[in-house]
């Protein structure tokens, strides 16, 4: 169940919003939630954002996804698409919380992907590099 | 008499037989020990004592009063661990499925008291189905009375939970409350609710070892602090645990002979911290040559790598050691660390274990993701854990140590009894660049040539400050010392601690921010 607030003619309306999937689907509650402004019509016209399906991480094309630690910059990249690593090998360079964070092959593989440039700014989760 | 005699030695075979020749096989090819065989394992040889093998069931719904189940699906009792008592029960699963049923429950729970009463380690195997659903709420009444016990006997008798099978539903908490929850790898798992009901009730598709299985616990929840790959690897490593730990809080642990001499300095540790402070370096190189033999034993080692929790033995007596990983995210504290950490410290204050801390962290993590988690909740964890903690507690500073992180990590000021620091330590209120920002701000947007006045007023500050002299003044650091003396000076504050005395203000209990 998603919260979202909703302005209609400069009107807010607090609505619920489910995810509908899967096969044992509950029956839709109602849009209107018993808090809404009293006396005014039942804002029918509230778009239900439509949630679009979850696309598949991006990049990951069965292969291992490293992903930033935690936030940061990339300092280097020590590896090319197309290069053979070994599990352990240093792979690129973070400087975060002051420190030149090396991230690390978590196995043996080819560099499939190259997500991000020297430079870039990153946030924790963000795919850097793909192995596959 | 001879025939009394013959009758016991059938009834006792019958017991020892299990869940039979098929049942028994069906185990060994997924891999798994039987209940009987990982009892024998575990302990010493021949030293095992059974109790309470004739109790049956007395459930007669849904067809139960035919259902024989001997040993009513569960092993329990006692023997010897390296000579030292250890109680202990291990689920069958060969047994109606291990499953566990007001009788099943009750034979765990008199070891469990016996455990408690003789102040000796348990240690539960776990390998059941979950609760016998044909016995109702006697079953779940079963479960309550041993989550109940664990409670109890939290801090007075180490509890050592291992997984080596299913464990779903209301079994969880059993090993949740333990001290210690070990996983074999592919065999086990461990989930509130399984696959089938999270596919129905939320759509999500899962596979159970996805879900529970024991690198997902050991990795990702921190539910699970060991992982082996077979039966047989962890029962060795429970055994290798139980050496490290005494047999009760009024004890302290087993200490051991050993080869390394306590005065070996190491030269190696006087170049080890790199000449910039923003190159990382490996903390386990400084742990293995402290301890005896080189030799540790690593708490959660895949969870929150960015602090190491180990148990080890310093001068052959057993020593928990928390240190920051400076090349695992910077070895910042965040709020996994300090979650480890501080059950960690609780964990070696109940069981008399001194705790050396070894500080090289840059500080807590920033960012919305640490402040929504609660990394202030989290984080104050560690700090109460370390100012209730009256074991020995000594502190070594191989470099950062700023501000908040500074205090949180076993500091004078929580009640560390020695602080010891190497030269290259920094500490102080923040780092050179953050400082330069603050305390010079007006100083830098002044001058003329603000980068050249920038660089200057942080390499002074770098000189004056971030260095272990202005806490040695003050007396917060005992005394900096060189790095290759480091086993030395340690060896010997845990000998002048080891009758360390302190108590703290009588109470029902603390409030931990949990």
């Amino acid at each position: 169940m998603k919260k979202f607030n909703i302005t209609v003619n400069g009107k807010t309306y607090e609505v619920d919003v489910e995810e509908i999937g899967g096969v044992s689907t509950p029956s839709p509650r109602p849009v209107q939630r018993a808090s809404a402004p009293a006396a005014t019509p039942a804002p029918k016209a509230a778009p239900a954002p439509k949630a679009a399906p979850a696309a598949a991480p991006a990049g990951a094309t069965g292969g291992e996804t490293i992903t930033a630690p935690m936030p940061g910059t990339v300092l280097d990249i020590k590896v090319a698409v197309g290069d053979a690593v070994n599990s352990g090998d240093v792979l690129a360079i973070l400087e975060a919380m002051k420190m030149e964070n090396e991230i690390m092959a978590p196995s043996a593989g080819k560099v499939v992907s190259i997500n991000v440039n020297k430079g870039a700014s990153v946030n924790s989760g963000d795919v850097l590099i793909v192995i596959g | 008499m001879s025939e009394k005699l013959e009758l016991l030695k059938k009834n006792k075979e019958k017991l020892i037989a299990g869940g039979g020749a098929k049942s028994i096989q069906k185990q060994h090819d997924k891999g798994k020990l039987t209940a009987r065989e990982r009892i024998h394992l575990l302990f010493d040889e021949g030293s095992f004592v059974e109790m309470d093998a004739f109790v049956k069931h007395r459930c007669t719904n849904f067809g139960m009063e035919k259902t024989d189940a001997p040993t009513e699906g569960v092993i329990t009792g006692y023997g010897k661990v390296d000579g030292r008592l250890v109680y202990a029960y291990s689920q069958d699963f060969t047994i109606i499925g291990g499953s566990l049923g007001e009788m099943h429950a009750a034979k765990i729970c008199k070891a469990m008291d016996g455990a408690l009463k003789v102040g000796a380690p348990i240690v539960g195997i776990n390998d059941s189905g979950g609760a016998r659903i044909q016995e109702g709420i006697d079953a779940l009444k079963g479960y309550g009375d041993i989550f109940f016990r664990n409670t109890l006997a939290s801090g007075v008798i180490p509890q050592i939970t291992a997984i080596m099978g299913p464990c779903a539903g209301g079994a969880v908490y059993s090993p949740a409350i333990t001290d210690f929850v070990f996983m074999v790898n592919k065999t086990s798992q461990m989930f509130i609710t399984g696959p089938q009901v999270i596919k129905t009730v939320t759509g999500e598709d899962v596979t159970a070892e996805a879900l529970g299985g024991a690198m997902t616990h050991n990795s990702v929840s921190g539910v699970s602090q060991f992982i082996s790959e077979t039966d047989e690897d962890c029962i060795t490593e429970i055994r290798r645990l139980l050496s490290f730990l005494p047999s009760n809080n009024m004890e302290s642990a087993p200490v051991f002979q050993t080869d390394t001499d306590p005065n070996q300095m190491d030269e190696r540790l006087n170049s080890i911290i790199p000449d910039s402070p923003n190159k990382p370096y490996d903390m386990f190189n400084i742990i293995k040559s402290l301890v005896d033999q080189e030799d540790y034993m690593e708490y959660l080692p895949h969870y929150a790598k960015n602090i190491i929790t180990c148990l080890a033995r310093i001068n052959g007596r057993s020593t928990g050691i928390i240190a920051n990983q400076p090349s695992v995210q910077a070895g910042c504290l965040d709020i996994n660390a300090s979650d480890k950490a501080a059950r960690f410290i609780r964990m070696c204050d109940a069981f008399n274990i001194p705790i050396l801390t070894i500080e090289d962290t840059p500080g807590f993590l920033p960012g919305t993701g640490q402040e929504y988690g609660g990394i202030i909740r989290h984080g104050a964890k560690m700090l109460y854990a370390y100012s209730e903690a009256t074991v020995p507690l000594v502190t070594l500073i191989t470099r950062k140590a700023y501000g908040g992180a500074y205090i949180a990590m076993g500091s004078r000021h929580l009640g560390a009894d020695l602080v010891l620091a190497w030269p290259t330590a920094e500490i102080a209120v923040m780092g050179p660049q953050g400082a330069a920002n603050i305390v010079f701000r007006g100083e830098i947007k002044e001058a003329k040539d603000p980068v050249a006045t920038r660089a200057r007023v942080i390499q002074e500050y770098t000189d004056e400050f971030a260095t272990p002299y202005k806490a040695a003044e003050r007396g917060f650091v005992d005394d900096v010392i060189e790095p290759s003396a480091s086993r030395p000076r340690l060896a010997d504050a845990f000998d002048m601690l080891a009758s360390k005395r302190e108590t703290r203000p009588a109470k029902k209990h603390g409030n931990i921010p949990l």
